[in-house]
Order: C-alpha cells, then sequence, then structure tokens
C-alpha cells in the first residue's frame, strides 16, 4: 500500500496544533502516513492511533450494549405480543364457555318447564280419570239398584265426552311440548 | 490487511460495530457499509458492465436476511458469485448458523459464514488468519462461531 510522505512544515504544523490545542489528525490515514526516520512523527502518529483506538474501544462496548439492549427489547416486544395472543386465545375460551354455560341453563330451564308440565298433566289424568270413575260407578250403582237413572245417565255421557276431550287436549299438548323440545336439541 | 471490504447488512448499529472491530483489529482501511442487497447488487452489475472492476471490493459480508430487499443474502452472494464475474472472496454474517441456509450458502458459494454475537472481534481475528486461503480459493468454506 502506497504511504504518504508528509512535508517537513505539515509535520511541524501537526505537532505544533497537537501541543497547543490537543488536535490530533484521526482515523485510517494515520496508519498510511510514512514515519520513516522521524522519531517524533513516529511518537505523534502511535499516539494518535492508540487514541483513536481507545475512543473506538469505547464506541464499540456502548454501540454493543445499544445492540443488546434492542436486541432484549425486541424479544420482549415478542414475548408482549405472545402473551396478548394467548389472552386473546384465554378470551376466546372463557367466551365459548359462556355461550356453553348459557345453553346449559338454557336446557335446564326447559327441563325444568317440561317436568312442571308433567307434573301438571299427571294430576290433570288423575282427576279427570278419578271423576270419571267415580261418576261411572256412580251411574252403575244407580242402575243396578233399579233407581231413576236419566239424569245420571246424561250428566255421565256428558261429563265423560268432556273428560276424554280434555284428556286428548292434553295428551296432544304433552306431544307437542316433547316434539318442540326434541327439535330445539 | 484486506484492501478494501463491502458489508451488506440492513442493521446501522451493526455497521457501526463492524466498521470499529475492523479498525481496532487493523483489518482493513478501506470499508463500505450498505443497507440494501439490492443497492449491492446494482453496484457489481455496474463494475461488470461498465467497470473500473478493480473499483470492486476485495471481500463482501452479506446479511442473511437483509430487511428492505428484494432479496435474501444468498441470493446476493450467487448474483455476485454467478451474474457478476465473481472474482471476490465471499460469505455471509448472520445471527442465525442453520445448517440448511449454510449449505444453501455453499451452493451460491459462499466461503465463509460468520456467527454474529456480542464477541465479533475473535472471529473477525480467525477469518482474517484464513483470509489468504479463501483469496486463493485454497481454503474450504469454515464456520466462525
Amino acid at each position: 500500500m502506497t504511504k504518504l510522505k508528509l512535508h517537513k512544515e505539515t509535520i511541524k504544523q501537526l505537532l505544533e496544533l497537537k501541543k497547543k490545542r490537543r488536535i490530533n489528525l484521526e482515523g485510517n490515514i494515520l496508519k498510511l502516513i510514512d514515519t520513516t526516520g522521524d522519531v517524533e512523527l513516529k511518537k505523534y502518529v502511535d499516539d494518535a492511533i492508540n487514541e483513536g483506538k481507545a475512543k473506538q474501544r469505547q464506541r464499540l462496548d456502548i454501540t454493543k450494549k445499544i445492540q443488546s439492549q434492542n436486541k432484549e427489547l425486541l424479544v420482549s416486544q415478542q414475548e408482549n405480543e405472545e402473551l396478548m395472543s394467548q389472552l386473546q386465545t384465554a378470551l376466546d375460551d372463557a367466551e365459548k364457555a359462556k355461550d356453553a354455560a348459557l345453553l346449559d341453563l338454557d336446557f335446564l330451564q326447559k327441563k325444568t318447564q317440561f317436568q312442571l308440565i308433567q307434573t301438571i298433566v299427571r294430576i290433570s289424568l288423575t282427576v279427570i280419570i278419578g271423576v270419571g270413575i267415580s261418576t261411572t260407578v256412580l251411574y252403575l250403582f244407580a242402575l243396578s239398584v233399579d233407581r231413576d237413572t236419566e239424569l245420571i245417565g246424561n250428566t255421565w255421557s256428558n261429563m265423560f265426552g268432556i273428560l276424554l276431550t280434555n284428556a286428548f287436549s292434553i295428551i296432544g299438548t304433552i306431544m307437542g311440548v316433547k316434539y318442540a323440545n326434541k327439535d330445539s336439541k | 490487511m484486506i484492501e478494501s471490504i463491502m458489508l451488506v447488512d440492513d442493521e446501522d448499529l451493526f455497521h457501526l460495530v463492524f466498521e470499529d472491530a475492523c479498525s481496532l483489529l487493523d483489518i482493513t482501511l478501506s470499508l463500505e457499509a450498505l443497507n440494501s442487497a439490492d443497492e449491492a447488487e446494482k453496484m457489481f452489475k455496474n463494475w461488470f458492465e461498465n467497470g473500473p472492476i478493480k473499483e470492486r471490493p476485495e471481500c463482501v459480508f452479506v446479511d442473511l436476511n437483509i430487511i428492505g430487499s428484494t432479496f435474501d443474502g444468498i441470493e446476493l452472494i450467487r448474483r455476485i458469485n454467478f451474474q457478476y464475474g465473481d472474482n471476490v472472496v465471499i460469505g455471509i454474517i448472520s445471527s442465525s448458523s442453520e445448517v440448511s441456509e449454510q449449505s444453501k450458502a455453499v451452493q451460491a458459494g459462499a466461503q465463509f459464514w460468520i456467527v454474529k454475537s456480542d464477541e465479533i472481534e475473535p472471529r473477525l481475528e480467525e477469518f482474517l488468519k484464513d483470509y489468504d486461503g479463501y483469496k486463493n480459493k485454497t481454503a474450504t468454506f469454515k464456520v466462525y462461531k
């Protein structure tokens, strides 16, 4: 590599500048200066190179520190994003669980309603059958003891008609409710 | 000492680290740092088509993933070696050390792979010792980690 040969006057000015104002040449240009045969210039160049290297070492350490902090920041940013994504997943899961719970509650309510209807129907049917049986027994008794059966006969047939109609109506309602529940599932 | 070096890396902070490390270790006097593979390709294309060829850097360090470029570091190495006249020492400098990527780099003509870390100087020193082998094309692909 070609070395730079400095003029004596330039060397003198450089040395004076360093002495009076502590100003040095800096950078790679120093490595290109030919110092052969000039002890003073060699010392100037060596000192300037060493000073430059010390500054560079300092700057390198700081830059590395910043670089490592940047990497840490990037990692924590990624971790944050991951956490946010996990949070979103948990939120979605909670939403799904809530929907399932609401569905269960709805099913439970329907089940309770159905049980209530069943109880009402059972009692109603018991009453209907009871009234039917007791009226029939009374009618049969009147027939067997040969009493006037015209009034009780009409009453029995009217009552039996009404009871049968109501019974079928109730059975129809039960079937309807059952069918509706089956569909909604 | 290497005559001239080109660094292609999207990370500005690494430019400073690399520049200081090269200066402290007296690796080179002339270093050009670029942010994009496209820019580097443009320069090599120009040197190849219009010259002067001697303006090309002697050694090129390429990052693997160069954000903001239309292609990655391995592709840049392939283009320099196969389209723009080769004749430079070229390799990857990356924080990645994936073996599959390394074999792709070898196929593209990469001569070395330096793994980036906080302690880059010892790796560069080791690289410098092997440099003549890369220049003479006698050294085989090596990973510095």
